[in-house]
């Protein structure tokens, strides 16, 4: 938000730029400008950028971020205000106090509030035989000088006012305002206003204005009307300095997609105590810039029920306990008093009673029930943050042992990612949004439940939430491909969802998917061209190391090459699938993506199985069989007839081709052989190798 | 040659020692060299056994004479065949290193490791940190509802400082959280004080051009307990960055405002790009800005079922993206999410 150093200077004595030589600024004043800006920042103004200003560069021009709990900062008396108790100056307040006819504002004007809850006060005065004409320099300069437009005496006065106190004014003419009567109520169904923009807008019950005895001639706290709009021809001004609710404010603003400097203001929650001393400031102003006479009293109508007063103790010791450091009490007591607030130190033992000023009413939340007064942490942040966090010592918590142990799944992630990195594959992150079509081309493990859409998405690309990583790191194995990549190989750990009930939280359970394929490695390092097994190989290491029984069961899957694709079955149930991608543009993909609750509760025995002493005997076999015979089918019944002198056994060659029938494969298999407490012979060996081939023969051999 | 370097060598000594000599110059092998050996040292038929033999041909007068040369001889061959032993076995030795050498600058096959994400590292690396001063770690859902996001948080409804979220919503009244207090919220609900909890996770922002990422990543942390003080907030933070980036850095709180703290503030640390002395990075400030933070807001706490009249506390939350581009050199946010594999594969925990 834009300030005039300048400006400033009406309320409070700032530094000064340019002020000996003109269009010179010294080094010693720009120091001083600097200094200003560091103690407002430090104070929680923040004074973002700064650059010298005017037509003489004898001005500063202030980007200051007020946050949205200060409207009361965004003005620039407010603004002198705070820099009034970080340096302990006096505060100017502009006079607001016109010269008045004797005609009474109240027999020229009536205010109705229909809807005291939209609007709880309003505020006017009437300036009669008012010449509208182009504002003198003074005025001119100081709207300019923060980007403000001029458009003519009367209306320049109403927004000065705004930049000034804060409380957003409309003048209208009152020649225009039917029984020159305003009244604040509901629009009702069917009227219409032409807002000073030149729009049309059709209103209802929902949006509140400001209607004369016939029509709205104005949006509530947004935008006034074209049709009562002050222009040359107007002689006698009606100004309204209303206070209206947040909400009601913010529903027209959202309704017509507008955003004005009063709306920004009460959508934040204006000062309810100003509305008077505005409208009368604007009154005296345009009698200095435009002439004309103003009416006897203001108009000040407002719901009497309304205390716009908080209230709430400080306690001194506790403030200290708080901060954790040291307050002078004197230095609280200025400074709040310099911010406006009332404190009264009767009870003399450190306990102060403070009521809040009327600017900082929506910033002061009360406790929720009664008495209703404001915490304490409330006045504590106004002391401690005059104070300065800098002054506060560092200091650690003594709080002893540790929070919690760390849960399981936090410790099985990360064993997780580790494992996966040192299998060779590259952790990646996507968005979790993406495209409905390639969510729907690749298979989801809770096929039923439907995509979650975005109602707000960045685009139609990215308007579904995932149910699957694999859509991602497909495309961003492509990626990688197209970059010229001789091998792909990637994983991603994190949520996917599932719709369950309407407006519940959907099912958020986290995934992890693993993308590979090409060529790995030049002829020197020993190539290896990834296929499905490599793929395998990768979640069979994950379910050893987790000591988890994963089988696969072949499958047809959306996305993945037919007769290439499989889920895989933890105790009976589908936790995760694995396959062949089925587009293919390079070398081809294959993709596996798993629960990772479904690597939970494994046997992981740390105990180890002592080896023999002995030497072992391994032996090898060739099984010749159909070629639709599962090696889980065979490493089964090996399992099943095993001496206790078989150790272990495992796949050794899979072979197709001359000499081997049509239709079948040549599988061999390693075995190997030992015992306990002796050294085994070969004719042992051979005689158990023997007797498990016959069996394996005569289950799977192949018979033509 | 010492054997013979005496003046008194006789002719036949010098006869037959150029007579070796010329022999020995032949050998190219360890055969070579076995037969020279036989030749003149072989017990039966060596050479010189044979002109030992001869003394008894001799003059009884030359007898001393004959025999001292003959032995001279001797040692000089024996010294000699020594010597041509060692010269072969180091032939051999060389032979052999040659027939067996590879060129040991050729590159080794390394192990096909793959990679950690940056983020994952920063993370896991803040969660060490906070693991030492005592905290664990919370998690909550990515999908969340706008109480645990915002009303809890003491967001009014038809408040401007939702605005400034970006939300994106989801249907069925739902969001996707904006950022992760959220968890913060659900662990103050399902436990009692005193907490100290780190929250880290995705969040999301309508937000999307060259600086900001619609997906990024946040670290929260908690700590409500009896006695918490905004000395503490400071002290916490300040040990956090030392520890995250240098022994040597230093922080500053400017005020700000947060719906959920009070006093809320703006947390900057010493530039790192400079050391604190002012650079483009950080705008000749010498500072970064890297978190926000703030005392728990008492509704906060209330709403949660913890007695602010009792129980304080501080939290902060602060983007990883940021720290991890700075951390890699990456500089900008949309290359942390293109997943170029080139690029992650770099990346070293």
């Amino acid at each position: 938000m834009k300030f005039s150093l300048a400006w400033l200077r009406d309320y409070i004595d700032v530094p000064q730029i340019g002020r000996e030589k003109s269009g010179v600024a010294t080094d010693a004043e720009v120091a001083q400008v600097k200094e200003l800006f560091q103690r407002l920042t430090f104070a929680g103004l923040n004074v973002e950028d700064w650059e010298l200003s005017g037509e003489d560069f004898s001005d500063v021009l202030l980007d200051v971020e007020v946050t949205t709990n200060r409207p009361d900062c965004m003005n620039h008396f407010g603004l002198a205000r705070e820099i009034s108790v970080v340096y302990d100056r006096p505060l100017r307040q502009p006079p607001a106090a016109p010269a008045e006819d004797e005609e009474r504002t109240a027999d020229a004007a009536r205010i109705v509030i229909e809807d005291y809850e939209g609007c709880p006060r309003f505020a006017a005065r009437v300036v009669r035989g008012v010449q509208v004409g182009p504002s003198p320099d003074w005025l001119r300069r100081r709207l300019e000088s923060i980007g403000q437009r001029s458009i003519n005496n009367v209306v320049d006065v109403t927004n000065f006012v705004l930049w000034e106190l804060g409380q957003p004014l409309h003048a209208y003419d009152l020649a225009k305002v039917a029984g020159g009567m305003l009244v604040a109520r509901r629009a009702r169904t069917g009227e219409r206003l032409v807002t000073l923009d030149g729009q049309e807008r059709a209103l209802g019950p929902e949006i509140l204005v400001i209607a004369d005895a016939e029509r709205p001639v104005g949006l509530a706290g947004v935008m006034g009307g074209l049709e009562s709009e002050v222009t040359e021809a107007t002689r006698d001004v009606l100004i309204e300095g209303a206070h209206f609710d947040r909400r009601a404010v913010r529903i027209t603003g959202k309704r017509f997609g507008l955003h004005t400097d009063a709306k920004h203001r009460f959508e934040r929650g204006a000062d309810p105590g100003a509305c008077a001393e505005a409208v009368s400031r604007a009154a005296l102003l345009i009698t200095e810039v435009a002439g004309g006479t103003v009416l006897a009293g203001a108009i000040d109508v407002r719901d009497e029920t309304r205390d716009w007063t908080r209230r709430g103790c400080l306690d001194l010791a506790k403030l200290d306990s708080f901060a954790g450091a040291s307050m002078d009490p004197a230095d609280a007591e200025r400074w709040l008093t310099g911010l406006g607030f009332g404190v009264d130190r009767a009870s003399g033992n450190g306990v102060w009673n403070v009521t809040v000023p009327s600017w900082r009413y929506y910033d002061f939340q009360p406790r929720p029930g009664p008495p209703h007064e404001v915490y304490p942490q409330d006045l504590y942040e106004e002391v401690i943050r005059i104070h300065g966090f800098d002054r506060i010592p560092a200091a650690l918590p003594a709080i002893p042992g540790a929070d919690a142990p760390r849960p399981e799944n936090q410790s099985r992630r990360e064993r997780l990612r580790r494992q996966l990195a040192a299998s060779g594959y590259a952790e990646t992150v996507h968005f979790a949004f993406l495209d409905p079509a390639r969510d729907a081309s690749f298979p989801s493990l809770q096929p039923e439940a439907k995509p979650i859409r975005l109602t707000n998405p960045l685009s139609e690309q990215y308007s579904v939430l995932r149910r699957s990583l694999a859509p991602n790191l497909v495309e961003t194995a492509r990626f990688n491909q197209r970059r010229g990549l001789a091998a792909v190989r990637i994983f991603e750990i994190a949520t996917v969802f599932f719709e369950t009930a309407e407006g519940a939280l959907p099912d958020q359970p986290e995934h992890v998917g693993l993308v590979c394929g090409g060529t790995l490695g030049s002829p020197w390092e020993r190539e290896v061209e990834l296929d499905l097994f490599d793929l395998k190989g990768a979640v069979d290491g994950l379910a050893d190391a987790f000591g988890v029984r994963l089988e696969a069961r072949p499958a047809d899957l959306p996305g993945l090459l037919a007769g290439n694709a499989a889920e895989l079955l933890r105790e009976g149930k589908v936790v995760g699938w694995f396959g062949r991608i089925e587009e293919e543009e390079g070398y081809p993909f294959f993709a596996a993506e798993l629960e990772t609750e479904a690597l939970a509760g494994g046997e992981l025995s740390l105990e180890v199985n002592l080896p023999s002493r002995f030497p072992g005997i391994s032996a090898d076999f060739t099984l010749t069989h159909a070629l639709d015979t599962p090696w889980a089918e065979i490493d089964r019944a090996i399992a099943e007839q095993a001496p206790p002198e078989l150790v272990s056994w495992r796949l050794k060659v899979r072979y197709r081709g001359s000499g081997v029938p049509e239709g079948a494969v040549n599988t061999t298999i390693s075995f190997e052989y030992n015992a306990r407490e002796r050294s085994l012979t070969q004719e042992e060996v051979n005689a158990l190798q023997l007797g498990l081939n016959e069996k394996l023969t005569a289950r799977f051999g192949w018979k033509g | 040659m010492s054997a013979v370097g005496e003046s008194q060598a006789s002719a036949w000594l010098d006869h037959w020692v150029q007579e070796f000599e010329a022999a020995a110059r032949q050998i190219h092998s360890r055969a070579d060299w076995e037969n020279l050996r036989v030749h003149w040292v072989g017990r039966k038929q060596g050479l010189l056994r044979e002109l030992l033999d001869e003394i008894k041909k001799k003059d009884p007068a030359q007898r001393r004479s004959y025999g001292e040369d003959v032995n001279r001889l001797k040692e000089h061959v024996e010294h000699r065949l020594a010597e041509l032993d060692a010269e072969i076995a180091t032939c051999e030795r060389e032979a052999a290193r040659r027939a067996a050498a590879v060129d040991v600058t050729l590159p080794g096959r390394r192990p096909n490791l793959g990679s950690i994400h940056p983020v994952s590292l920063v993370i896991r690396e803040m969660e060490q940190i906070f693991a030492e001063m005592g905290y664990s770690v919370a998690e909550g859902p990515e999908v969340e509802d706008d109480y645990h996001n915002f009303e809890a948080l003491n967001f009014p409804p038809d408040h401007p400082a939702r605005d400034t979220q970006d939300t994106f919503f989801v249907e069925g009244g739902l969001l996707l959280r904006t950022h992760t207090s959220p968890v913060q919220i659900r662990t103050m609900l399902a436990r009692k004080p005193p907490i100290r909890v780190i929250c880290p996770g995705r969040v999301y922002r309508n937000d999307n051009d060259l600086r900001h990422s619609p997906m990024f990543h946040q670290v929260e942390g908690l700590a409500v307990a009896e006695g918490i003080t905004v000395g503490h907030l400071k002290g916490t933070l300040l040990a956090f960055m030392r520890r995250l980036f240098a022994p040597d850095v230093e922080i500053r709180l400017r005020p700000s405002f947060f719906p959920f703290t009070e006093p809320s503030a703006e947390m900057d640390v010493t530039c790192q790009a400079c050391k604190g002395k002012g650079c483009a990075v950080c705008s000749g400030t010498g500072w970064m800005e890297i978190l926000g933070c703030g005392m728990v807001d008492p509704h906060v706490l209330a709403g949660c079922g913890i007695d602010p009249d009792i129980y304080s506390g501080f939290a902060f939350g602060m983007g990883v993206d940021r720290v991890a581009m700075n951390r890699y050199g990456i500089p900008n946010i949309r290359l942390l999410f293109d997943n170029d594999e080139r690029l992650l594969r770099q990346v070293r925990g």
